[in-house]
This record gives structure tokens, sequence and C-alpha cells, in this order.
């Protein structure tokens, strides 16, 4: 009863408070319009001319920046190859990081369950380029992984992955892993382990209480993992000029090229808008799982 | 100290009215309750007594102060809250020391207030303790200690025992009751439990629906409630409807109940409330009846045996009353047994 | 019955061991390499230190590094202070469009910062406040703030408005309320936001890469245009002092917040 009170309070009255917070908003948002949205409305506007107004030559309005995605394949495939690969990408982050989190939940327990879930984070708190940095070394031929390897093993192995897809690949699962790891453990924590006791001795094997339990229950972290991989890697130009080399083409290199190589941004804007598009579908086709975890 | 006077105030919150001209004496050291069901607008009153809302209309004074704009904290007043609000990061002491230290008191002055406030509060012991490891009784005291070593004007109680269990709950209202005496120091206290304002207060205000439907010390509002509101919320009672009549009410099928309030509300239609306690049960017609009793044919349906007391339901044409007989070791009534009723006008009291 | 749980969950220590391998192989194999001699890694190991020598004579990826650190205590700095004070006005204050607010948080967090980055290039550049540190620094509090509104806002969750009134009651200004009573109880948010904040600028790439001119680069930066130029063993070297640091001050931090583990 003195609850109810309490909410009425807060809910019966739109009793604005604006002024005093106002002086304590208006820093963060101001700066979150000037370099977010803004830039992001100034794309939108941009990513529909001819030249860049600034550039003292003459300019127009054209849908000719749009037109040359859906004329030229070339752009399309490209998309389809970053789409392919980032998915590809998320599905061996759940293949590897779904079974990690659950023992992390379920098997370790107290101080070795504590340090190795840091382990799996730490990666997670460095530079990102160093870390893809670190597996050209790596995947280079006759490298030390290849030759520790080909001793090791009865058999002759070729790891000499440098510029190749698997390469990519390999860089890009290694840099979003423990996004999936991180995500999937919080919601295998909050199984309660009754509910796997109860399922058991109701006579469900392990593989029934995975299925229709344990996958279910996890299903928001597994989606919230997959969305937080997807759509970087989609974007993603770094990883595949480094590992991939004359493989690592994609349309996030295409889009870095406008900007830095080639100099035409309102092309680059109009991609840039495009992927931003793909993006807010799988955001938004995610947000029902999303919205009932929460 | 001070006392609070309340004139008219009002307040809406979006379409909700939640103050509805309300004026109330708070007399200078009195215990006063504020009484009423969730919503009924006793939190927003002890909150804009407190300062954290400001009424649409009507004045407030504490003391000979008006300070119906006056921001909380320059209000000198303190305030207990429903969850205590100790501050988790701070001691027991810093908490007590909290109100003091930003006034900027020296050192020495408030180490010693804050001892006597604890010794006041019978936790001398726990000062260098947190909040979290004292049990819901301890909290409360603390609480306490904290809101009154700023000597405050005026007391604030919001709910301050609802969180403790029924055992905890009656010797905190015996200490808060104490303390206050001691103090000396006018409290207010809101509650939605009637036997915590009836044994605590020295008045009583009931609030429904954002207005003040009866005010005056506890005896007078249990043996005189001005309405059924008032009637059935601070104790039990039993209604009875029926034609204003020159003594009492006439019910429908003809017989009168005369009331101690005849002839003040002429209304057409009245009800009259009795307490269970103050009905006599007699198996059949009574020779010791005075003529000038009511009197009423009845029959038990349920009995409930209570140890040093038996409540019984009772049909009368449809309508079930409440009788509650102390247990003095006379014979009891049967279930279904046919029994006459008997009270004194002095005890049927008519109600809007 | 109890055979099969216990090889099960071997197999499952065993896979998160392979995991952790496959984390942690490339790091060190790095390290390694940036103590060898052979400028193409080759084997069997020549132990040598002269190209961390080199890196300490390499003014370029120092001022990169100098650079990165600067901007990243700035945005550090900035980003804490802004992003506490909103979040202690959408915790504090009742008024409308504040689910709005909240939502603006999201879209800095998830569009991909190749969109962003490109974004402000096009903006920075046409409102003429132009490229470089400047920039580099408007650009990471951005992105930092969302993250440090949401850990400090997480934090004031768990703070009832009760103490603030309670505080007020007892008759500390609105200052004295913020500064003894809820900054003290939300410092363990607002260092975990700093963090956030610091360890988003000084790990950016991609939007300091957009924003940045020659004269004027971030490490990451530096590092990408020498590996596009090819391989020097001095990135290795510089490489191999970034992981260390970066992750040896989170295993401190981590000593003192728990992450994760036991609730």
């Amino acid at each position: 009863m003195p609850q109810t009170d309490v909410s009425q309070r807060a809910s019966t009255g739109p009793r604005s408070q604006w002024r005093p917070a106002l002086p304590l908003l208006l820093p963060a948002y101001l700066w979150l319009t000037v370099a977010i949205f803004l830039p992001l409305s100034a794309m939108a506007f941009f990513s529909f001319m001819t030249e860049l107004p600034l550039s003292g030559k003459p300019w127009a309005f054209t849908l000719a920046n749009y037109a040359a995605f859906f004329e030229k394949s070339f752009y399309a495939v490209l998309l389809r190859d970053s789409l392919r690969l980032a998915l590809e990408v998320t599905l061996w982050c759940a293949l590897l990081g779904f079974p990690c989190a659950y023992v992390l939940a379920k098997i370790l327990k107290g101080r070795s369950r504590e340090a190795i879930f840091l382990l799996v984070i730490l990666p997670f708190w460095s530079n990102g380029l160093v870390r893809v940095f670190s597996w050209a070394i790596a995947l280079r031929g006759n490298g030390l992984l290849d030759r520790t390897l080909n001793a090791i093993l009865p058999f002759q192995v070729n790891v000499d992955l440098m510029f190749s897809y698997p390469a990519i690949v390999i860089g890009l699962v290694h840099s979003y892993l423990p996004y999936m790891v991180l995500t999937c453990y919080l919601t295998l924590q909050a199984i309660d382990d009754s509910l796997i006791e109860a399922a058991r001795s109701l006579g469900a094997s392990r593989f029934t209480v995975l299925r229709r339990l344990i996958i279910p229950l996890s299903l928001p972290g597994l989606v919230a993992g997959s969305v937080l991989i997807f759509v970087p890697v989609v974007g993603s130009f770094m990883e595949p000029r480094i590992l991939g080399g004359r493989a690592g083409t994609f349309y996030g290199t295409v889009i870095e090229d406008q900007f830095v190589a080639v100099f035409n941004w309102p092309l680059g804007a109009a991609l840039s808008f495009i992927l931003l598009a793909v993006v807010l579908i799988i955001l938004g086709a995610a947000s029902p799982i999303l919205k009932r975890a929460a | 100290m001070a006392g609070v006077q309340v004139h008219g105030v009002s307040k809406t919150f979006g379409l909700h009215r939640a103050l509805d001209e309300v004026s109330v004496d708070f007399a200078d050291g009195g215990f006063y309750a504020l009484l009423g069901p969730s919503g009924s607008g006793k939190t927003t009153l002890l909150r804009m007594i407190a300062g954290f809302d400001f009424p649409d209309a009507g004045r407030i004074v504490i003391g000979d102060e008006g300070v119906e704009r006056v921001p909380v904290e320059r209000r000198r007043i303190g305030m207990v809250f429903q969850n205590y609000a100790l501050f988790p990061n701070m001691s027991v002491a810093d908490n007590v020391a909290f109100g003091l230290s930003v006034r900027g008191e020296a050192k020495t002055d408030i180490a010693r207030e804050v001892k006597q406030a604890l010794d006041l509060v019978q936790l001398e012991e726990l000062g260098q303790r947190r909040p979290h490891q004292l049990s819901g009784g301890q909290r409360q005291r603390v609480a306490l200690a904290r809101a009154i070593v700023t000597r405050p004007r005026v007391l604030l109680l919001d709910e301050p025992l609802s969180a403790l269990d029924k055992a905890l709950r009656v010797d905190m209202q015996i200490e808060l009751k104490r303390i206050q005496r001691e103090v000396g120091i006018t409290t207010i206290f809101v509650t939605h439990d009637q036997e915590e304002a009836l044994t605590m207060s020295d008045r009583i205000g009931i609030l429904r629906d954002g207005r003040l439907v009866q005010e005056g010390p506890p005896e007078e509002i249990y043996n005189s409630p001005a309405s059924e509101f008032a009637a059935t919320f601070l104790g039990d009672a039993n209604i009875l409807r029926g034609k204003a009549s020159e003594e009492g009410i006439e019910l429908g099928d003809g017989t009168v109940i005369r009331c101690c309030n005849a002839g003040h509300n002429p209304a057409a239609n009245s009800s009259c409330a009795v307490r269970p306690e103050r009905i006599r049960i007699e198996a059949a017609e009574s020779p010791e009846a005075s003529s000038g009793e009511n009197r009423l044919k009845a029959r038990v349906t349920k009995r409930i045996f209570a140890g040093n007391s038996t409540t019984y339901f009772l049909d009368r044409d449809g309508q079930t009353l409440k009788v509650l007989v102390q247990n003095s070791g006379g014979e009891s009534v049967a279930d279904g047994a046919d029994v006459m009723l008997y009270w004194p006008a002095e005890s049927s009291v008519l109600v809007a | 019955m109890m055979g099969t749980t216990r090889l099960l969950e071997l197999l499952g220590r065993a896979f998160v061991g392979l995991m952790l391998a496959f984390l942690y192989l490339p790091i060190f194999i790095m390290a390694l390499m940036s103590f060898n001699a052979s400028p193409f890694y080759q084997l069997p190991m020549d132990w040598t230190t002269s190209w961390y020598e080199a890196l300490a004579r390499n003014s370029g990826l120092i001022d990169a590094t100098w650079n990165s650190l600067r901007i990243a205590v700035l945005t550090t700095v900035i980003a804490t202070i802004l992003g506490t004070a909103a979040s202690l006005a959408l915790r504090r204050y009742v008024f409308p469009g504040k689910r709005l607010l909240r939502a603006l948080l999201f879209p800095p967090i998830a569009i991909p910062w190749l969109i962003t980055g490109t974004a402000m290039l096009i903006f920075f550049f046409g409102v003429g406040i132009g490229r470089g540190l400047h920039a580099i620094v408007l650009g990471h509090v951005a992105l930092a703030l969302p993250y440090v509104i949401v850990v400090v806002s997480a934090r004031l969750e768990t703070f009832a408005p009760e103490y603030e009134e309670a505080a007020r009651s007892l008759g500390a200004t609105q200052w004295q309320v913020t500064t003894r009573v809820t900054l003290p109880w939300i410092a363990p948010g607002v260092v975990a936001g700093a963090l956030f904040a610091f360890a988003v600028s000084f790990d950016q790439f991609v939007v300091s890469y957009f924003l940045s001119t020659p004269g004027e680069a971030t490490l990451p930066v530096e590092i990408y245009a020498a590996i596009r130029k090819g391989f020097t063993p001095e990135i290795n070297a510089v490489s191999t002092i970034i992981m260390t640091v970066s992750m040896g001050s989170m295993l401190l931090a981590a000593r003192f917040f728990r992450f994760g583990g036991e609730k």
C-alpha cells in the first residue's frame, strides 16, 4: 500500500522538471548532436549530391549515387559477400562462444570461474587492431604456428593462411568472440539450476534439456551476441585489409576507398547509408527477442 | 519546537486531485496521526509539510513562518522515511551526524550531539556499524536519531513502522512515544494502520480521497464517528440504515433505533453506527433490559472464539451484524440460535 | 550416470582451455617475435631487444602514442563528467521526452563505426571543424558518452530517491546532496564508466582513422599505416607493449571491481 503511494507520485503527475534537468542534460546531448546526429543527417544530405558543395565545383541533387549501387552488380555482390562473411563469423562465434559460456556459467565454480571469465573477457579490453595484427604474424607460412603444428601432428598441415578468406574469418572470430561469451554467460547464469534438475527429474535427457530448456531460455543472449557481432562485421574494413590482402575486398573496404583513396564522398555516403539501412533492418528484426529479455 | 498549521491546501497531479482544501492545526508538542487508505492523500500532505511537494493553493505555516514556498532543506524539519533511507555508504554515527555536518557545526559539538542522540535511542554501542549490519528495529532507531539530532521544529514520520514485524512494531510504538515525550517535539505520523493511530496519537486526522473527513482525539473519533467511512475505517462498526426519525432512525420494518445524537441530522435517509463490543446478546427477551435500550432480533450464523473474547456473526433481515463478547465465563450462545441484541441509545451514533 | 557427467564436464573444461589457447596464442606469438632479430620472423629464434631500441628512436610512433594517451585522458575526463551529469538528470527528474533521450544513446553504440566515422568526416569537413586531434576528441567523447551514461545509470538504479530526500530533509543543499550522498554512492559506477571511456578512446581505430591527418594521428592509425606499408618488427614491439599495458591495467582494475563471477 505505501508502495502505491510512491508510484502514484511518480506516474500521476507529468510535473515537468525540465528546468533543473536541462543544465545537466544539455552538454552531453549537445555533444552527441554535434558529433553523431548532425553528421548522420549531413551524410544523408550529401548522398544525394553530385559533388561536395565545399569543393568549389558546381553541384546538384542527384539519385546517381544510389543508382550506382543498383545498376552495377559490383556493389551488391560485395554487400552480399560482406553479409555472408558476417553470417559465418557470427555462426563460428556462437558455436565456440555458447559452449564456453555454458561451461563458465554452469560447470566452473568460485575462483576458477572468476579467473577464466576474466581471461576470456580480457582481450576485449585490448586494442582490436593489434589483435588482428598478431594473427598476421601467427598465420604466416613457415611461421611459429606452422612449424609447431607440423612438429606435433603426424601429418603435414599447411597453415599458410595469410591473405586468404579463412584468415579474415579467424581474425574476426578472434575479435568478436568475447561479445558472444559475455552475452550468453549473462543469460545462462540467470537460469536457475533447479530448472535443469526439475527437467532431468521428469525424465528429460541431457540433449532434451539443452534443446527444450537451455537454448530457448538463453536465446536472448545468443541473439544479443549475434547482433553485436553481425552489425560491425558487415561494416568491417580493417580486418579484411590486414588479413585478406587481395582476397580482402569487401563492402566496408570499398566505402573506405571512397573516403581515403578515390575521394568520391557522395558515393561513399550513399554506400554508407545503404549499409545503415541493412543494419537497421537487422536491429529491427532482432528487437522483439531482445525486448522480451529486458 | 513549533506547531504546524495547514490552511486550505490543494494539490492536483495531472487529473488526480491528491489534496482538496485540507486544513489541519497541528498543536505544538502534540503527536498527530494522519490516517487513511492508500491514495487518500496522507503521504502527499506529509511530503508537502516536509517541502518535497508544493501546494497549488493554500498555506502551510511552521511556527509563525509561512513555508509553502520554502524548499525542504530550509524548513528545519526532521523526517523518518518508510524504508528509513539510511545512507548505505556511511556508518551509523556518520548518518546521525549528517544533518549537523552539512550545517557546518564544529566536529566536537557534532560528536557530542551524535552521542546524545544515540543514547536517546539506546544505540550508543553501534555508532561504527554500517546500516546493512543492523536489524530492522535498530535501523528505525538510527533513522529517528538522525531526524531529531538537528533539533527540527517538527518531526515527520512516513509509515515508519510498516516494515517491521508485528511484535517489534508494538515495542517500537512504545519506544517512539517515549522518545517523542522526552524530546517534546511536534510529531506528524502517517499510517494506514488504525491500531497504531489509536494507541500512539493525541489527535487523529482521517483522510479520504484527498479530503480531511474527521479530526479529533482518538476517543472522540472512535466514540462519535462523523461518517460511515470514519466509523468503519477506525475500528469495527455495524451500520444500520433507515429513515431519520425524532429519536434516531427507523429501519425498514418499523423498528426505531435510538441514537445519542438524534435530531442533529434531519436527512431523509440516515445510517447509524454501533460498535460490536457495545452490543449485548441475550438468549431471549430479557427482563433486565431497560426501556430506553435499543433491541433487535437476530440469528447467530457463525462464532469465532479468540480466547479472551468471542465474535458472533448474526443475521438480521439479510444483514450481517457483528458482536464482540468478552469471555467472562458465562454461557455461550449456539450457532443457529435466535437471540435478542441490546445496546443503550448512547452507543449508537448517527453518521453521514 | 556419474561417469558421463564427469566426462562431459571434463570435455567442457578442455574446450574452454582450447578456446583460451585460441584467444592468447597469436598474442603470445607476436610478443615472442618482437624479440626475434629476424625481420621476417625466421626460426629458430635469435633473441634481441633491438626492435624495442629502434622503437625508442621512432619519433613518429612515440608522438602517436602521446597523442593517443592525451586524447584518451581528455575523452575520459569530458565523457565522464558530461555522462555522469546526464545520468543524474535522467534519474532525478521527471520530464517528458525522457524515453526518447534514453533511446538516443543507442545509435552511437549500435551503428558501425565505419558509418559514424565517415559521417563525422563529411560533417566536420563541411562545417569547418576539419580533421585533426580536436576532431578526434570530439568524435571519441561522443562514442564514449553513451557507455558512461549506461554504466552510471545502472549504478544509479540501485540508489533510492529517498536517500536524496532524506539528505535534503536534514538541511543539505542540492550541491551537498550531490557531493556528499549521491556521488560517493555511485563512485564505483563512475570509475567503471571512466574505464570504459578510456578503453573506447584508446582502442578506437576506425573513427580516428577517418578524422586524422598525416601529422596528427593516434597510435592505432600509425600502426595501420605501417602495416599497410609492409610489416616492420617495430610495430610488433609497440603492439606488444600496448597489449601488456592494457591487459595489465585491466587485470589491476579487475582486482578492485569484480567483473562477472559470483554475484
